[in-house]
């Protein structure tokens, strides 16, 4: 397959480099301003005004990693009821106010941080301002719609796993990684944990989490700055600040060996599959060259993994790789799925693209590819307002300036052959270092992957992600 | 480029202030040029640099709804085997070169057309063009290819169907609602025929349907038109137009009376939908259907989801989707049951709304929500360059002409209360409908017993 890469492609890359004009463009914010509430809140502006929209992110520091062990999922419910009734409406109103304007205004829970999004059109951009602060700032919390909320939110994970499995593997892969680490916790809880949470539980976590201090701010799209300044202001700048400092967390170690969990969905004719390790963190210096090597090996199309398991082999509709990067390092997995009977050839086929990779690195060839494919595949990820407002605060989180994207093309540059040697090494494991779960139909494979390490069991239907 | 962009782009972007028929003001729009070629092929540019990037769009008029038992799921291989190798390109070269440069692709087929995706560098333009006119002139199947590509869409099957509970349940619906035209197939194909499709049936469906004159290319981004036009020229002129493909003449007769069907599957939750036959693509109906299912099954506010989700709790989720291509498709509505739940009263719950809506119609609250989401719906849709790309095809290929595009949120302005209450009155009836239910077949009592709490 690599020789093929370099005397196939290389020739006509050349031709093309000559022939193209230039390579992809790199990219700069827009000029935005920013500034801090008297609460501390960080807020940031962008006008964009080539589609009569306005969008608009609020983070608030925390998230799921202030839920009570055992009572995950609260900050997930706390997002929900936030939205069930806030300021002068109740659920119903405070639903019509956004939909009857043709907006869009969700909250949910992140690991690291809660978030609300939303998009309204311009001339609601003080509706919007008005709805977020009531959510935030006054939501009514009410015992009838969190029994509602609590009793969806535990229906709708049974929904899941009648569901497609892909959606749901990477919450198996982390539950199973992460044992006793926050970053295991599932943050939208699972059915037993949510049956625990109370009322009181949220009410407690809004009191400490909510607080003018943990706000991050973004509205980018078509706006006046000093209107929605002041509007911001006047919304936002009375809430208190937080009398204890922000939840965190300490990286948790590297694993070592492999371990298997084997979760039985009676009668499924594919084997999902996700092999994990401890990976990068959102602020690694070396992410850049994290990224180049993971396009090369599980990041694109024409990547190692799904050249082998479905472009050559067809053994699979897609396999691929991902960093899940937070203040500390999450996941790097590998995940795929294939038909029940080819769950070995599959995975012996995955273990042996990443050793693979250990042992070849990457071609020069290959490294000049993932750095024009990144550099030229960047610019629409900041294409719409949502996505620039979320981008700002999501960067604000996690302490990074504008250079996280101005300098996105300088990094991607400097990427060269030691740099990609030095991450494979560091970063990414070993093949003989691997949390797995295989989500299928365990009477059909039990004994198969036994070879793959100690094999743990549950079901499908047990009310958690991870076994007890 | 993207700095100038938000800079420059101080034109105003408003609504022709209400009136009833004139176009939506787009910033940008009057700069979309369309040329076709002599032999058919039409190519459409709009301008936009807000980004150093273009999405190129090729829509073909072909998809499920071409074919026939034995080769269902035919147009989605094709559209696999696109990426497989020219007379001059070896197989994956497509993707390798594509990438190398910047670029990504994908593509998607349904009942009605097949549409191809590339998203890449503006530096990159004249390199899509020559992989896109070869793909179009010179492609070739490997016989050993073709076969490790049927167990790809096999895999995709088994994911996107098999193995998720509404999936099945659509795909049977589908098969029930139809008895005469190939709306029937389902796009993935049946796994008999996914078995058993050969290289004859791709070469006379290249041969057939990808035709200069059967399908349209949309450029949107960081290009000039003259330049495209000149690549046009240089790279797609050439290609032989074809005889138009033969024409889809079945008609599904009328329905007449309920049909009902159950599938029985592992599951915790139950699920029902529910199908009409309703409008194709360029109907004012179909605008009205669009309306009619906001109003009653989308977000938190809309009648189903107030009902059965938040007094009743007799579902977890409800839903709506509207399919209207170049034939009349389904109105579809669907809701999650809670594990253990009754779907009867589910059922009986939802025909209440339906006929209260035949009865009274919306009221002027829920229209103007409606109008209000379809025109934020509308400039959501023209943020970025696909979605302008995905918006001009849809309306050039199923409305006749991409400029139909900027009449959309008149149109939906002129919907009044009756004409909604009139699609549920006509549409939404018994004997008309198509209703499937998943079934849990062995339900697990804790599981059912947490869900309840």
């Amino acid at each position: 397959m690599n020789a093929r890469l370099k005397v196939l492609a290389a020739p006509l890359l050349a031709a093309w480099v000559a022939a193209a004009a230039a390579a992809p463009a790199a990219i700069t914010l827009p000029p935005y301003e920013q500034a801090t509430l008297g609460n501390g809140a960080q807020v940031a502006l962008m006008t964009k005004r080539d589609t009569p929209m306005v969008a608009m992110t609020v983070l608030v520091r925390g998230g799921a990693l202030a839920d009570a062990p055992g009572r995950e999922g609260t900050a997930s419910l706390l997002a929900s009821l936030m939205q069930k009734g806030a300021g002068t409406r109740n659920a119903v109103q405070f639903a019509e106010a956004i939909e009857g304007a043709g907006g869009e205004l969700a909250i949910s829970a992140g690991t690291e941080s809660m978030s609300l999004g939303a998009s309204f059109l311009a001339r609601d951009a003080g509706l919007m301002i008005d709805l977020a602060s009531d959510a935030l700032l006054r939501p009514k919390l009410a015992a009838d719609e969190f029994a509602k909320e609590r009793s969806l939110a535990i229906q709708s994970i049974a929904a899941a796993k009648d569901s497609d499995p892909r959606a749901l593997v990477a919450m198996y892969g982390d539950a199973w990684l992460f044992r006793g680490h926050p970053y295991g916790r599932p943050v939208g809880g699972d059915e037993q944990s949510l049956a625990a949470v109370t009322l009181d539980d949220l009410k407690r976590q809004y009191q400490a989490q909510v607080r003018g201090d943990r706000l991050i701010i973004t509205v980018v799209g078509d706006f006046d700055a000093a209107d929605v300044r002041r509007r911001l202001e006047q919304a936002f700048g009375g809430l208190p600040r937080a009398t204890d400092p922000a939840p965190g967390v300490k990286a948790a170690p590297r694993e070592t060996g492999r371990r298997v969990l084997l979760v039985d969905k009676p009668g499924a004719t594919q084997t999902y599959f996700w092999l994990g390790n401890v990976g990068a963190s959102r602020t690694d210096p070396e992410r850049t060259a994290q990224a180049v090597v993971n396009t090369v090996f599980g990041g694109r199309f024409t990547s190692m993994l799904n050249t082998e398991l479905r472009i050559k082999s067809g053994l699979t509709y897609g396999a691929r790789s991902s960093f899940d990067r937070m203040a500390e390092p999450g996941a790097f997995d590998i995940s795929s799925f294939t038909a029940t009977d080819s769950t070995v050839p599959a995975l012996d086929l995955a273990l042996a693209t990443l050793d693979r990779l250990h042992r070849d690195g990457i071609e020069a060839a290959a490294l000049a590819s993932s750095k024009t494919y990144l550099l030229g595949q960047f610019p629409p990820t900041l294409e719409t307002n949502g996505a620039i407002a979320g981008r700002l605060a999501e960067m604000t989180l996690y302490g990074l300036g504008r250079e996280d994207v101005d300098q996105f093309g300088a990094r991607v540059a400097a990427v060269d052959e030691a740099a990609s040697r030095a991450v494979i090494e560091r970063t990414f494991p070993a093949s003989g270092d691997l949390a797995i779960v295989l989500i299928g139909d365990a009477a059909r494979i039990r004994n198969d992957v036994r070879k793959y390490g100690p094999v743990t069991e549950m079901k499908i239907t047990d009310p958690r992600f991870a076994p007890r | 480029m993207f700095k100038q962009a938000a800079m420059a782009a101080l034109a105003a972007a408003t609504l022709a202030a209400g009136a009833a028929n004139a176009a939506a003001v787009v910033p940008g729009a009057d700069q979309i040029v369309s040329r076709t070629l002599p032999n058919g092929m039409k190519v459409v540019v709009w301008p936009d640099r807000d980004i150093p990037n273009v999405a190129l769009y090729t829509w073909y008029r072909v998809g499920s709804r071409n074919e026939r038992p034995g080769i269902t799921g035919l147009s989605h291989f094709f559209e696999h085997m696109m990426f497989n190798g020219t007379k001059t390109r070896p197989p994956g070269d497509f993707d390798r070169v594509m990438e190398a440069n910047g670029g990504r692709n994908n593509a998607y087929t349904s009942s009605d057309v097949t549409v191809y995706q590339d998203w890449f560098p503006a530096s990159a333009t004249e390199l899509i063009f020559d992989l896109e006119s070869d793909r179009m002139r010179n492609l070739d199947f490997d016989p050993k290819v073709v076969e490790s590509e049927r167990g790809v869409v096999y895999s995709e099957r088994r994911s996107s169907v098999d193995n998720d509970n509404f999936g099945t349940l659509i795909e049977q619906m589908q098969a029930t609602a139809y008895t005469a035209h190939p709306y029937q197939i389902p796009t993935i194909g049946w796994p008999s025929d996914i078995e058993s499709w050969t290289i004859q049936d791709l070469q006379s469906y290249y041969q057939l349907y990808y035709a200069p004159n059967n399908a349209v290319m949309f450029v949107v981004g960081a290009v000039e038109p003259d330049e495209v036009f000149r690549l046009a020229e240089r790279y797609l002129a050439g290609l032989q137009a074809q005889p138009a493909p033969p024409p889809v003449v079945t008609k599904e007769p009328g329905q007449h009376g309920e049909r009902r069907l159950r599938v029985v599957r592992e599951a915790q939750t139950p699920l029902i939908a529910m199908a009409w036959h309703a409008g194709a693509a360029p109907d004012r109906d179909s605008r009205v259907m669009e309306v009619l299912l906001a109003i009653l099954a989308s977000g938190d506010s809309s009648r189903l989801h107030q009902r059965l989700v938040e007094q009743e709790q007799a579902a977890v989720e409800v839903g709506s989707q509207l399919e209207a291509g170049f034939d009349p498709g389904l109105a579809w509505l669907y809701a999650v049951v809670p594990p253990g739940g009754d779907v009867a009263k589910t059922e009986r719950l939802i025909d209440a709304e339906i006929a209260r809506m035949a009865q009274d119609g919306p009221t002027p609250a829920e229209l103007a929500k409606a109008r209000n989401q379809a025109l934020a719906g509308f400039w959501r849709g023209l943020e970025t360059i696909s979605g302008k790309a995905q918006a001009l095809g849809t309306y050039e290929v199923f409305h006749g002409d991409y400029s139909k595009l900027f009449e959309a949120p008149a149109v939906y302005e002129s919907i009044t209360a009756d004409d909604v209450r009139k699609a549920a009155a006509t549409v939404m009836t018994r004997e008309n409908r198509t209703v499937g239910i998943v079934e849990p077949k062995a339900p697990d009592a804790a599981v059912a017993q947490g869900g309840a709490r």
